[in-house]
């Protein structure tokens, strides 16, 4: 075990076969991190003193001005014995459940799409998470823990249900979709992630999401629907694929208390042309440009909630910023 | 409006910019030519500290994903920063730099 000391603060905590950023997570500070897996760099942290190895090599978050400050990525960075550290906590990364690493024994699966599958895993003890937030799957037989969010909801916590969209050629999904058979079990630590459902916002909610976006939405919008706090708001789920194939997730909303009332689902397509899309007579484009014309200026009123490919993220975020949507009510895991 | 006082004008070296916390606030003080600028330290994008980067002529770039703000308006000048950072109304009193909030 060693023990990790941040500097100009009385802080000291523990950390055992662990990374120094999850071991901060789970002793419940507010270590700043966002993917977790070496991506994002949100988590470094300047060595002060003692020495650490990676549990990925070379993390692609990593520069060499990093290495020249003696700058390390937190959340993949392993302690050799004691060290000191400094870095700013914020409460903004404090975890209100303490993520706890468990082993999943998979229940049960189900296709969804052509290449998104839901995956139910039964926990060895229960851990609860909030709606949006994310668990790392340590797939069979992959180097490297990967970040899929929730689609169900946390306030047990003896289940977590995963949609996951297979990534062409990918290792971790290769495994998962073809590797992994009912009764077999997996590492799971969890939960983590900020992008999770604010109770104590009043506003309605706008979910955004397109490919593995599915799941947190699906997850943020099953636990508003039930929200006591949020009962007179409404909920807007809009989801972009590229052809009609890729459309899903009005399955789930239809089951939720309220739908086609105050719960509203909006399919998009992008690739109109494509002959798959023939037929097609919903929206058409992509998923911001649908929610700027829906909502206009009254975006601003929103608590925004979106998930999915990089590209899309990016365009969301420019989209917000431009209809002035304050920054404290968009919530996304920032995973590069 | 309430005038908080942050440094002394010397404790900022010309070019350079130092982090002053003070309440809940958690600034860079940035000192260009002799003018004094002051943006919130941690960037809009991430927990990257402004004070800690590199700064280029007008620009301060983020050092944890290389994202830039100009720091006399606190726009973006490179992602993947998107929300322009906050900046301050400056007022130095002989050699004292104080904001007003």
């Amino acid at each position: 075990m060693a023990k990790i000391t941040i500097i100009k603060s009385d802080i000291v905590y523990d950390c055992v076969s662990d990374t120094i950023t999850r071991a901060a997570t789970r002793a419940g500070l507010g270590f700043p991190y966002e993917c977790n897996v070496g991506e994002c760099g949100n988590c470094r942290f300047e060595l002060i003193e003692g020495e650490v190895s990676y549990l990925r090599q070379n993390p692609p978050a990593i520069t060499e001005r990093d290495a020249e400050r003696k700058r390390y990525l937190g959340c993949q960075a392993m302690p050799h014995g004691d060290c000191t550290i400094k870095v700013p906590l914020r409460d903004h990364y404090k975890s209100k459940h303490l993520p706890k690493k468990t082993h999943g024994v998979l229940t049960e699966v189900i296709d969804i799409t052509h290449d998104i599958r839901e995956f139910r895993f039964q926990l060895s003890e229960p851990v609860k998470f909030l709606a949006g937030q994310y668990g790392l799957i340590s797939a069979p037989g992959v180097e490297g823990a990967r970040a899929y969010s929730m689609s169900n909801t946390g306030e047990a916590g003896e289940q977590w249900h995963f949609q996951i969209r297979r990534v062409p050629n990918g290792r971790a999904t290769g495994s998962l979709f073809d590797g992994m058979k009912i009764g077999e079990s997996l590492d799971l630590d969890g939960p983590y992630g900020m992008a999770y459902l604010r109770e104590d916002a009043p506003r309605d909610i706008l979910c955004l999401g397109g490919g593995s976006g599915l799941s947190p939405m699906v997850s943020i919008s099953r636990a508003a629907a039930h929200s006591a706090a949020l009962a007179g708001q409404n909920i807007y789920f809009v989801y972009g694929g590229r052809t009609p194939r890729d459309i899903c997730g009005e399955e789930f909303l239809r089951e939720l208390p309220g739908f086609g009332e105050r719960i509203h689902y909006t399919p998009v397509i992008s690739m109109v042309d494509d002959p798959a899309s023939a037929g097609w007579t919903g929206k058409t484009g992509f998923v911001h440009d649908v929610a700027e014309a829906m909502f206009g200026d009254k975006l601003a009123n929103f608590e925004v909630y979106f998930a999915g490919p990089p590209l899309m993220a990016q365009s969301v975020t420019k989209m917000l910023i431009k209809a002035k949507v304050p920054g404290s009510q968009m919530h996304f895991d920032q995973f590069y | 409006m309430s005038k908080i006082e942050l440094c002394k004008t010397a404790d900022v070296d010309e070019g350079a910019a130092i982090k002053v916390e003070t309440g809940d606030l958690s600034l860079a003080v940035f000192n260009l030519n002799g003018a004094f600028y002051v943006l919130d330290d941690m960037c809009s994008h991430g927990p990257g500290s402004l004070s800690e980067g590199p700064i280029h002529g007008d620009v301060i770039e983020c050092d944890f994903h290389n994202g830039s703000f100009n720091i006399k308006t606190g726009e973006v000048v490179d992602p993947p920063c998107m929300i322009p950072q906050k900046t301050y109304k400056v007022i130095v009193e002989d050699d004292t730099v104080f904001i007003e909030e």
